[in-house]
């Protein structure tokens, strides 16, 4: 189920109430894990299976590989973990993919070859709860963290339901130890959960699924060709809503937990306001930027072998993380295309490492970086290349005569919004929420959150699934 | 039990930067990391000033000197390269929470209330969703015992002027009511052909602008009801049930963003005039009966209005599949030929199909004389796919009905038109005493 919609509504309050029940700790474990599995099941009850696969492979390899003395014994233990986390993925996520390529490659080959129909439904999340675990087992390998001793506390941290489809990505270190003993929410904590539930799904239900997305539906998913100011609001508009859509289940996710009596970590942190694109990776889906560098990065040679294989690493990394987003070589493209910037931005750090840009050059660096952010998300949103190419050329003023799109409430709408965005993203770029909120006066946080929830509940919203569920 | 270092995720944003680690490249390796990581903690704790953590709750006024420090940023897992990560620690703001909590909803309800009492000034009240839902509730009772039933499918028409108490009342059957506004009825026709548990009647209405171009405002209902999810049937079984029998203001057409997009913009340059079209209708049986909205027919100033935004239809630019009069004709051929597909799969397994072509006038009908003409449309389907139909040009009793805006009956006469409408129906050979054999 998902977070904006009426059956979790009910689903949540069922739960808080189960977990304010005076019933014994480990009793209220199980409750939050039952009430984990429903969770899942409610998109499709049979795939509640993969994710016991996942759990069940993750907990063994784990166990047996931290008895096992001799290291290739150790190490068979981990490739089994992984090769059977990212054989699910592979299968259910990039079958299709790869046999549609496959079929390419004979064709040029002058190979007639027609696969059979590969219809396969993807498991939501599944790319996230396979990361997830596979932290667990890689951990416990790179000697980092001891295996968990609760079978139930490992499967709860697997399955937990605010991150269990769409991150935060965490670690067992994170999870596992707060489920060791009793935990609580106190009513200010149940609170100020509440409040930032309100924030995520007003990010979500009102600015990305109610303004937003209509506006990038207009010109990525017509026929018709956009000229420059149509392409450019309908990247900027994309660039708002994947933002709202994903940084909104993070919020969420964390006020959900916070409930419960449980702490999530941070996933983004004002990525808008990055100044270079280290800077941005710092900010944006953070746990998976760290998952990336923490178990592909590092083990692919990091920093520390000389600059080709740095630049190589980087690209791998980054190529990897566009693939991870989907099945599509324009996925490929923008993680390419981040890689890219990543290495061009280390050139230039080294090369001018003496210099220090006064503020005015830091505010342009990051309208730049936002800038050729939005260039990325233009392969990140398209269906096909063509399309890509189209409104790149759009925005660079190939198609001047292009006829209007975008009408003018939309485009008002979408200057608004991601002004307001991008403003917000600056002014609180060396903040927290928290501490923003703790000197705002309560009478305005009071009118604040009222103005969320009544703009949730008048947008009334469609449930739309978020982005990220599809990854 | 995995290790994890208990941190106070106390930061300042120089210590955070000094980290200086981001995905593309970890300044130093996981066991450097790990070190300056634990460095900057050390150093932290030493200097750091108490936190309102979950375990140790501040006490209230004065405790935001003690929170809010210039530059603070908690560290995140982009901090603290190639270590284990530890139990994040979440800061409650020093606020008071339950006073705020209390306004806050206080508020909520006061907005809620007055949003609803102008919209019910407005003229709206409640009704029943035509939700993905409520479609696909309505779709699965065919699978689910109720397969010979006779069904409704078309369009707004046969949605609002097929009235099923009147229906009931003449037959002793209350139909399925399948049809979506705004949505040619081919792709549910379709559907039920390759459904094996269908085996009833089925009433096919045709809007000619909407059956011959193929036009699909609503094209995911069907897609959506084969992948409903579990969530998504409760969602509306909750929403049919706590939500829209008590709420005027819980309708589409009142949505803060499609109100928001309706306020009078200016229009930009070269862009046509389109404004989508609004509410027009109530449902107000959970099995999606319907009829029009009573502002409709009271109200001169919106009836004019939606009289105007169809004018914008009729005097716009056709659709790029449909510019010219080849294309036109190619598109109704193509929409033809999938309905004489789907009849003949249906009538081979003994379903009877009956077109029926309810009645508009105004600016409406000539709109469709002239660009779907009856010779070309109508009368190709019918000979093609050999069932009967219901035209309602060729009986009188069919006309002459009140159409506040051209397309679609006013309540009371669509209860009329339904009275006059089931005899004719009983008369085909559709119902099962002078049914056809299957072809």
């Amino acid at each position: 189920m998902i977070f904006n919609s009426l059956t979790f509504i009910v689903f949540f309050a069922c739960v808080l109430a189960m977990h304010h029940l005076p019933l014994a700790w480990r009793t209220k474990k199980v409750n939050l894990l039952v009430a984990s599995y429903l969770f899942y099941a409610a998109w499709n009850p049979p795939f509640v299976l993969l994710l016991w696969v996942s759990t069940v492979v993750d907990w063994y390899a784990a166990q047996k590989l931290v008895h096992a003395e001799r290291p290739a014994v150790r190490r068979a233990w981990m490739l089994l973990s992984v090769v059977a986390n990212l054989g699910m993925l592979g299968y259910f996520k990039y079958g299709g993919f790869l046999l549609a390529n496959f079929t390419t490659a004979m064709a040029a080959l002058g190979v007639h070859y027609q696969p059979p129909s590969f219809d396969i439904v993807l498991p939501v999340g599944i790319s996230f709860y396979t990361f997830a675990t596979m932290s667990y087992t890689l951990d416990v390998y790179l000697r980092r963290a001891k295996p968990a001793t609760s079978f139930l506390d490992y499967a709860l941290f697997v399955t937990f339901f605010p991150h269990l489809v769409a991150g935060p990505i965490m670690r067992p270190t994170e999870l596992v130890p707060q489920f060791a003993q009793p935990r609580r929410a106190t009513p200010d904590m149940l609170r100020f959960g509440l409040a930032l539930m309100t924030l995520g799904l007003f990010q979500k239900v009102v600015l990305a699924d109610g303004f937003l997305a209509p506006v990038a539906e207009q010109v990525y998913d017509g026929d018709k060709v956009a000229g420059a100011l149509d392409a450019w609001i309908a990247t900027l508009a994309f660039s708002g809503q994947i933002f709202c859509d994903f940084a909104g289940y993070s919020t969420t996710a964390i006020g959900v937990a916070m409930c419960l009596g449980f702490a999530m970590p941070d996933n983004f942190r004002f990525p808008y306001a990055a100044i270079g694109f280290s800077d941005f990776w710092r900010r944006w889906h953070i746990t998976l930027s760290a998952w990336l560098r923490d178990y592909l990065y590092i083990p692919l040679g990091g920093n520390r072998h000389g600059q080709a294989r740095t630049y190589m690493a980087l690209m791998a990394t980054m190529l990897l993380g566009g693939l991870w987003h989907g099945a599509s070589w324009t996925f490929v493209v923008w993680g390419g295309l981040h890689g890219t910037y990543l290495a061009g931005e280390r050139v230039l750090r080294s090369r001018f490492a003496g210099y220090r840009p006064g503020p005015w050059t830091l505010f342009a660096l990051a309208l730049l970086t936002y800038a050729l952010v939005n260039i990325t998300w233009v392969f990140f949103r398209a269906h096909g290349f063509g399309k890509a190419w189209s409104l790149l050329g759009g925005m660079f003023g190939a198609h001047a005569a292009a006829a209007p799109i975008i009408p003018t409430a939309d485009l008002a709408m979408t200057a608004l919004i991601v002004l307001s965005l991008v403003g917000a993203h600056w002014w609180m770029r060396n903040r927290t929420l928290e501490t923003a909120i703790a000197r705002t006066p309560a009478t305005v946080v009071s009118a604040g959150w009222a103005l969320m929830l009544f703009a949730v509940v008048i947008t009334q919203g469609s449930g739309n699934a978020f982005i990220y569920f599809q990854f | 039990m995995p290790s994890s270092i208990s941190s106070s995720e106390a930061a300042s944003s120089e210590a955070a930067s000094s980290e200086g680690a981001g995905p593309d490249s970890p300044e130093t390796g996981s066991a450097d990391a790990a070190a300056s990581a634990a460095a900057a903690e050390l150093a932290l704790r030493a200097s750091a000033v108490p936190l309102h953590a979950p375990e140790s709750p501040l006490p209230g006024p004065g405790a935001g000197e003690h929170f809010v420090r210039p530059g603070f940023v908690r560290l995140t897992a982009s901090d603290r390269p190639g270590v284990a990560q530890p139990v994040p620690v979440r800061d409650i703001p020093p606020q008071p929470w339950r006073r705020i909590f209390a306004t806050a909803m206080v508020l909520t309800a006061v907005l809620l209330c007055g949003w609803e009492a102008y919209w019910r000034a407005f003229g709206a009240t409640p009704g029943y969703r035509n939700s993905d839902g409520a479609w696909a509730q309505q779709r699965r009772r065919i699978d689910t015992g109720e397969g010979d039933r006779t069904v409704l499918i078309g369009s707004s028409r046969v949605l609002f002027d097929v009235q099923l108490p009147v229906w009931e009342r003449l037959t002793g059957e209350r139909p399925i009511q399948l049809a979506i506004e705004g949505t040619s009825p081919v792709p549910v026709l379709e559907d039920l052909a390759k459904d094996p548990n269908f085996t009833g009647r089925l009433l096919v209405g045709v809007a000619p602008e909407l059956f011959f171009s193929g036009f699909a405002y609503r094209g995911d209902v069907i897609p959506g009801y084969h992948r409903q999810t579990p969530s998504q049937r409760s969602g509306h079984w909750l929403s049919s049930h706590l939500l829209e029998p008590l709420f005027a203001f819980y309708d589409p057409d009142f949505a803060l963003d499609t109100v928001v997009r309706r306020q009078a913009w200016p229009l930009r340059p070269g862009m046509p005039v389109h404004r989508p079209v609004r509410k027009l209708m109530t449902m107000q049986d959970p099995d999606r009966n319907t009829h029009m909205w009573r502002k409709v027919e009271t109200d001169p100033e919106y009836r004019a209005l939606m009289r105007s935004i169809w004018d914008e239809r009729f005097n716009g630019p056709p659709p790029p599949g449909m510019d010219t009069p080849a294309k036109l004709q190619k598109t109704i051929d193509a929409q033809i030929n999938r309905a004489v597909a789907a009849v003949a799969t249906l009538r081979a397994r003994g379903v009877q199909v009956l077109f029926v072509r309810p009645p508009s006038n105004g600016h409406y009908y000539a709109f469709e004389q002239k660009v779907f003409p009856r010779a070309r449309t109508w009368d190709v389907l019918l000979r093609r796919t050999g069932a009967p139909g219901i035209h309602f040009e060729d009986y009188p009793q069919l006309q002459g009905y009140e159409q506040p805006e051209w397309s679609h009956l006013s309540a009371a006469e669509a209860t009329r038109f339904t009275a006059a409408l089931v005899p004719l129906v009983k008369r085909q050979p559709w119902t099962r005493g002078n049914a056809q054999p299957p072809r």
